[in-house]
């Protein structure tokens, strides 16, 4: 397999289909999220070391891998639980700082939205799951002054404040 | 064909004015989640008129939305369309009568 020097054209592998779980610690007050392929989502509470986690919510969503249909190479994506468009809400947080850095081109900023909501451990969305992100929303736009900006969550100041828009099934589970 | 055509031709109404787009293609889904797969430049079918679909129509880049089944979204999702550049049409039938109408148009 060569992957030196291709100029890469992603396309989406692996597609999942399944429930955005998201839970939270009473105790530290953290916020958690993982991606569930059970036919009916996860709600039951457990204790974890020092945690207490509770179901919070949970929303139909999917997961999806990239891979280059010139080299092959897959850019496993298990992180990302979601995509976030940025409204620009708080001038104080890093995924505004952004937004607001290309004022000549439609530029729309999207957070890819990690496991660990509250960033207790500091992980995140790899810079190379980022990279193909933007490689593969960027490829088909027809406006050439169009572009879409994939930053990852750490950059965002506040998950309790951000008024982004996250594109999962809001409320298709409540009808069940 | 463009979106201004297809309008005119389809019977659609036009919830805002947007730059006409050409269609490249047809798809219909009610889901999100689903949709973040589409191609780009493709007239989204659609019964959900949500904030969330809007944001994630505009990540795929689609040429229009349409809202089957007399569908209207409220004011602050036609706003977002505006701000994001996404056409927003209606049809006051189901989903299964515009796929026959868009078939018979040549639409996708």
């Amino acid at each position: 397999m060569i992957t030196v020097g291709c100029n890469h054209k992603w396309a989406m592998t692996n597609i999942r289909s399944g429930y955005l779980v998201i839970e939270g610690c009473f105790h530290c007050r953290n916020r958690i999220s993982f991606f569930s392929e059970e036919p009916v989502p996860p709600v039951d509470d457990y204790q974890e070391g020092d945690h207490f986690w509770s179901h919070l919510a949970d929303f139909q969503a999917s997961q999806f891998d990239l891979k280059c249909e010139k080299c092959s190479k897959e850019v496993p994506l298990k992180e990302v639980m979601a995509t976030m468009l940025c409204m620009k809400c708080n001038p104080e947080c890093g995924v505004f700082a952004v937004s607001s850095q290309d004022r000549d081109r439609k530029t729309w900023v999207y957070v890819a939205l990690c496991a660990n909501t509250s960033h207790a451990s500091g992980k995140c969305v790899t810079e190379e799951g980022i990279r193909a992100l933007n490689e593969y929303f960027n490829c088909g736009l027809q406006d050439p002054l169009k572009k879409i900006v994939v930053v990852p969550c750490a950059l965002r100041k506040s998950v309790d404040t951000c008024h982004g828009i996250v594109l999962a099934d809001v409320g298709l589970t409540e009808l069940y | 064909m463009k979106v201004s055509e297809l309008v005119e031709k389809a019977g659609l109404k036009a919830f805002n004015e947007q730059s006409d787009k050409d269609i490249q293609g047809v798809y219909i889904s009610d889901m999100v989640s689903d949709i973040i797969g589409m191609k780009e430049g493709n007239l989204l079918v659609t019964l959900q008129t949500h904030k969330n679909l809007i944001a994630a129509a505009n990540l795929v880049d689609v040429a229009a939305i349409v809202f089957s089944r007399g569908k209207t979204p409220a004011e602050d999702v036609i706003a977002l369309a505006n701000k994001v550049g996404i056409a927003l049409l209606g049809f006051d039938g189901d989903t299964w009568t515009l796929a026959k109408k868009l078939c018979a148009l040549g639409v996708g």
